[in-house]
């Protein structure tokens, strides 16, 4: 009896943590959508700025800016890693961790003052697992995370930037590419590199702009916007890889689950069945006993 | 009546896209008036409000900074916020502006950051003043 007993009873556990499992998956579903969404309404924006500056291009300007380009020598550097505040979605957080660090490692060997930031309670708790230094923590961008508290970020590194305190930035993140293929990359925002619209195929409506005030001044405004943009779109992209990575994450544990439960309900049954068989044989067997 | 079609975009989402009869926005040097046939323009913006007269009934909004750009009847605004004018508390606003006058400028960089904050607030205030 003991055995069978045992075994149901680890048969209700695992019906509990698939109950768990499923809900945290619709939950992550609902809130993946939520974050999908949200991305694409920032797309909107990006594509207007990359068209504004492709405009801007197509005036004649020279696109040239303090952002834009590099200095000669990297003294300081700044890494931030952006990794989730929960676990249970798969490997998300190591796959941005590892990425991450590894390149915190290359920038502290090659840069003098190298400060590492990161945003996420796993990242932290990693980071302090393996020793590692961190200088700067933030664990308030959750699954939404707004532009305003990114932009409070994105100002505190322009300043630096301008100031001459900060030479070259770089952002770990995971990577939205589609609902299937999400991958961890570390990219240098600062300098900005190109403006990403270098790449467009011209306008074929040439209309002449009038630039109030003028070309230069409205692209020295448009260069810090589109740094902005561009790491709020790094936020928003972990946000959603995170919400994905979980539903896939919690579907797998479901069914993982699921199996295991027929599993279990197969053993239960044969044993079960063995000691009822068992019984009939006691029975049988006093019987035949007694009339012997 | 021609008409324009008004399109407010934040990074977080497009706040606005319809038809109206004449847009008023804050440039960066004061208020700039768009009627349909405007001609192509690009600007920058300040921050204040953001009137949408359509059919005689006049909206506001609160816009932070950024850009404009006029084609073809299409104005574009590349904002950071845009808040219904109803929405913006003079209150907090005014908090802003005392916090903002307490700092320190001693480079020009940090001059120039509270020059900012202060015509911020200014503006929020002044368009929640005007949203009574």
């Amino acid at each position: 009896m003991a055995k069978a007993r045992a075994l149901d009873k680890r048969r209700k556990a695992i019906r509990n943590i698939r109950k768990i499992t499923r809900t945290m998956e619709l939950i992550a579903t609902a809130r993946f959508k939520k974050a999908m969404d949200r991305a694409h309404a920032a797309t909107a924006y990006t594509r207007r700025i990359t068209q504004l500056v492709a405009d801007l291009a197509n005036s004649g300007l020279e696109v040239k800016h303090p952002l834009l380009e590099g200095r000669e020598t990297v003294e300081r550097s700044v890494l931030l890693v952006l990794t989730a505040n929960r676990g249970l979605c798969g490997g998300y957080n190591g796959n941005v961790q590892r990425a991450g660090f590894a390149r915190a490692a290359e920038l502290r060997a090659s840069t003098p003052k190298f400060e590492l930031q990161i945003s996420g309670k796993r990242g932290i708790a990693a980071a302090k697992f393996r020793n590692i230094e961190v200088h700067e923590t933030y664990t308030h961008f959750e699954d939404k995370p707004t532009f305003d508290e990114v932009e409070v970020l994105a100002n505190r590194f322009l300043e630096q930037y301008a100031a001459g305190t900060l030479d070259r930035l770089d952002v770990a993140y995971m990577c939205f590419e589609n609902v299937s293929r999400q991958y961890a990359v570390v990219e240098t925002l600062l300098p900005l590199g190109a403006l990403g619209g270098t790449d467009d195929q011209p306008t074929t409506t040439q209309a002449q702009y009038e630039f109030l005030p003028s070309a230069e001044s409205i692209l020295e405004e448009v260069v810090p916007t589109s740094f902005k943009i561009k790491l709020f779109k790094c936020f928003l992209d972990a946000a959603v890889s995170e919400q994905v990575s979980r539903m896939v994450a919690m579907k797998a544990a479901t069914k993982a689950a699921g199996d295991r439960i027929k599993q279990l309900s197969m053993a239960y049954n044969r044993a079960r069945q063995t000691q009822i068989t068992g019984e009939i044989m006691e029975i049988i067997g006093g019987v035949e006993a007694l009339k012997g | 009546m021609a008409q324009l079609q008004c399109i407010v975009v934040t990074p977080e989402e497009t706040a606005l896209d319809e038809q109206v009869d004449f847009v008023a926005l804050p440039l960066y040097d004061g208020e700039i008036g768009i009627g349909p046939g405007r001609a192509a323009m690009i600007g920058r913006m300040g921050y204040g409000e953001l009137r949408l007269t359509t059919g005689g009934t006049t909206r506001r909004f609160y816009v932070d900074g950024g850009f404009v750009q006029v084609a073809s009847n299409v104005v574009s605004v590349l904002t950071n916020r845009a808040v219904p004018a109803s929405d913006v508390d003079a209150a907090v606003a005014a908090e802003h502006l005392s916090e903002a006058r307490k700092r320190t400028a001693n480079t020009e960089e940090l001059f120039a950051l509270r020059e900012r904050m202060e015509q911020q607030a200014r503006a929020q205030m002044r368009v929640a003043s005007r949203a009574k």
